[in-house]
């Protein structure tokens, strides 16, 4: 019953475009001591763009150091990335924002539209 | 006869395989170009998104799934991305506006928004889809209209979703 009501949802609010998601992601103990991480996911469905640059911020958007897999991640049209980041239990008070921003292509036309999605993280 | 029957019914019935589709159903935000925008160039000094002028004002819609959750921050642009060769000044203007709403919910959407610089910030109070019409009309010359060098000029709208 709950999948069922979860596709007809999914079917009701077709994703488009640049997507991030949770929107309020959770950070916890990763397996090294004092390093803190979080979860998230990355959708495109950007025929435009395949390239999503990562970032952590805090409230005054100052960037905050982290670690991923990914600094500018490949994610193809229509496709899914998770992935993970890692900051440290120092800067946890701080961290406010994981942010994904579009990477335009050079070749694009028209006016362009840079897509920039911030989870906001849960402390 | 009727033995080979079941057998092969049994075999069937063996390789059929249960394909499970899951979906999680959270809330988020999305951003989309709906219509990507076009400079026309009403004279030789401007270039502008304007119809009247020959342009296509770009259209950004956020669809988001949860109400007072979001916030929308768009900002035209003022610079190019690309262009030919630039010897003098370019000034920018520009606007940010409400251009269509799924919910009536959403009808004061540009009145309570805020503005600063080029960026203008949309508390997504609603859910459901929204559309915003950024114009953007770049002239040449600081003021002298000079003529811009012939080429192909391309510029950026930027389309923020920021959880709250």
């Amino acid at each position: 019953m709950h999948r069922k009501l979860a596709l007809l949802l999914l079917l009701a609010f077709p994703a488009y475009g640049h997507q991030m998601v949770p929107s309020h992601p959770v950070l916890k103990q990763s397996h090294v001591s004092g390093i803190l991480k979080t979860e998230l996911e990355l959708f495109n469905k950007r025929k435009d763009v395949e390239y999503y640059e990562l970032g952590v911020f805090d409230a005054d958007w100052n960037p905050i150091p982290f670690v991923s897999a990914y600094k500018v991640a490949h994610v193809r049209y229509l496709g899914h990335l998770k992935f993970d980041v890692y900051i440290r239990q120092d800067d946890k008070d701080r961290a406010e924002y994981v942010c994904s921003k579009s990477k335009l292509r050079g070749d694009s036309t028209g006016t362009l539209l840079a897509s920039r999605i911030c989870s906001k993280l849960q402390q | 006869m009727k033995k080979i029957l079941l057998a092969c019914l049994i075999a069937g019935t063996a390789n059929a395989a249960e394909i499970p589709i899951e979906g999680t159903v959270q809330s988020q935000c999305l951003i989309n170009t709906d219509k990507p925008g076009v400079y026309g160039s009403p004279n030789a000094y401007t270039l502008s998104t304007t119809p009247a002028d020959g342009g296509v004002v770009p259209i950004v819609r956020y669809d988001v799934t949860l109400a007072d959750a979001y916030t929308a921050r768009i900002t035209y642009p003022t610079d190019f991305s690309s262009s030919p060769s630039l010897s003098d000044s370019v000034t920018w203007t520009g606007s940010v506006t409400v251009d269509e709403v799924s919910s009536v919910d959403m009808a004061d959407y540009q009145t309570d928004s805020t503005t600063y610089d080029q960026t203008r910030e949309y508390v997504l109070s609603a859910t459901g889809a929204t559309w915003f019409a950024v114009s953007s009309t770049a002239t040449y010359g600081g003021g002298s209209n000079k003529a811009f060098p012939g080429g192909t000029y391309r510029a950026v709208v930027v389309a923020e979703c920021i959880a709250n």
